[in-house]
């Protein structure tokens, strides 16, 4: 029996939700270290950047021999668990959101401090609350980011999820899978429901940018 | 507010030196041009001298205190006194109103009337809601302008002002520039050209080449 796309849908985004929550909360943490000193930027900044480029694949495999039996958290018992598919796909927003977040963080930082400087102050409270302000519409949408990241990723799911129907096939898995087994119709649909959270993403994005959050 | 600059030297990377054996004296009211073509070293002189910098060597003196060897106390009630407007102004989320009046939210005191006041003289009653982001660089310039000139400073320093300011609004700042000169402050100006309409106005020209002073003429 074929599983019902609105439960793939669902584990779909439940699964991209608590990688991509916990990547931020963690890009957020590393972010502000960084974007702390100027010297620490330059330095780590690349290194980033390159990370954001690793294939998924590749995460999905270092994931895999993570938690493989033989695996040094093989005890855990996580491998083909919606799990693993969680803590891969952390890895692969991790990168992301905190190249984007402390990017933005650092020049936000600086203009802030340079603006108050300016103004005949160096108010330490009142510059944390300025940053603190601006910062908001960064946050968001580097959430969107990581989020829009884990829920199109592949790699990961297939390689440490396995995309058991039912328990850890998620919209990308259940593409691959329904393609492979020749059933097209089903495979365009998925795909489009993809596309539509994406495209959503977005559209909330650009929306809460123009009306709301730049206010 | 009397500003001496003493022997300052800066580089940003401890290589290229941007400014060389500045030796400068702000001490009478007036309008002093720092005149240089791009990359003389005007924006870091002008954020030296506004207390926003601190020099790799050499010693600013305020009142005849060396600024950067006071408490944060200290160092706190002196910047009060001198308001830097950026070349590429500095907005922050909000309104036109809101970016106005973030020095007063600083001092703590919001004069409303004021803000009207500035508002209307510079023409951005109709956009005085609006989200800065949806503004002209004109705009934009001219509420870094104002948000300068609501805190009544001392000493306003200004890094390419007339850049993005078409006339009218720049004949009002000249008159505004001038206004603060009369109430005995100083108006610092740091520009690769002389605005016509600041002309006449100007007491002193510094010439700046490569980060070294050519030569200071006084001119009224």
């Amino acid at each position: 029996m074929v599983e019902s796309i609105s439960s793939i849908t669902i584990r779909s985004l439940y699964i991209s939700s608590v990688a991509s929550f916990s990547a931020f909360i963690i890009a957020i943490l590393i972010s502000l270290w960084l974007s702390k000193s100027k010297r620490r930027m330059d330095m780590l900044s690349p290194i980033l950047e390159a990370l954001v480029g690793i294939p998924t694949t590749v995460i999905g495999l270092l994931v895999y021999m993570l938690l493989c039996p033989r695996g040094p958290l093989g005890f855990f018992k996580l491998l083909y668990t919606p799990y693993a598919i969680m803590l891969g796909e952390f890895f692969v927003a991790l990168p992301t959101a905190t190249s984007y977040m402390a990017r933005h963080f650092y020049n936000v930082r600086e203009n802030v401090k340079e603006l108050v400087l300016s103004l005949g102050s160096s108010n330490e409270k009142f510059i944390t609350v300025l940053i603190l302000r601006e910062l908001v519409p960064i946050l968001l949408s580097s959430y969107l980011i990581a989020f829009s990241r884990t829920i199109g990723e592949l790699g990961v799911a297939l390689i440490a999820g396995g995309g058991i129907e039912g328990y850890t096939n998620v919209l990308t898995t259940a593409i691959a899978l329904q393609t492979s087994l020749g059933n097209y119709e089903y495979a365009i649909w998925i795909g489009i429901i993809l596309i539509t959270i994406t495209l959503l993403i977005v559209v909330v994005v650009k929306l809460l940018g123009e009306y709301v959050l730049w206010k | 507010m009397e500003i001496v600059l003493k022997g300052i030297w800066h580089s940003y990377d401890n290589q290229i030196m941007v400014l060389k054996r500045i030796d400068l004296e702000f001490k009478e009211p007036g309008i002093y041009v720092v005149l240089g073509p791009n990359g003389a070293g005007k924006t870091t002189l002008m954020k030296i001298t506004s207390l926003i910098l601190r020099p790799l060597q050499g010693v600013v003196l305020v009142e005849g205190v060396d600024f950067w060897g006071l408490d944060k106390e200290k160092k706190e009630e002196i910047r009060k006194s001198i308001v830097y407007v950026h070349d590429k102004p500095i907005l922050l989320r909000g309104s036109v109103r809101d970016n106005i009046s973030i020095g007063m939210k600083i001092r703590g005191k919001i004069d409303e009337d004021l803000i009207d006041h500035y508002i209307k003289r510079y023409s951005l009653a109709e956009v005085q809601k609006r989200s800065v982001h949806k503004l002209s660089a004109g705009q934009a310039k001219a509420i870094s302008i104002i948000r300068a000139l609501v805190l009544k400073p001392q000493v306003l320093v200004l890094d390419e002002p007339f850049v993005f300011l078409d006339d009218s609004r720049a004949r009002i700042l000249v008159e505004d520039i001038v206004d603060i000169v009369n109430c005995g402050g100083k108006v610092l100006i740091a520009t690769h050209y002389i605005h016509k309409e600041l002309r006449n106005e100007i007491n002193y020209v510094i010439e700046l080449v490569s980060g070294e002073i050519k030569s200071v003429v006084k001119i009224h």
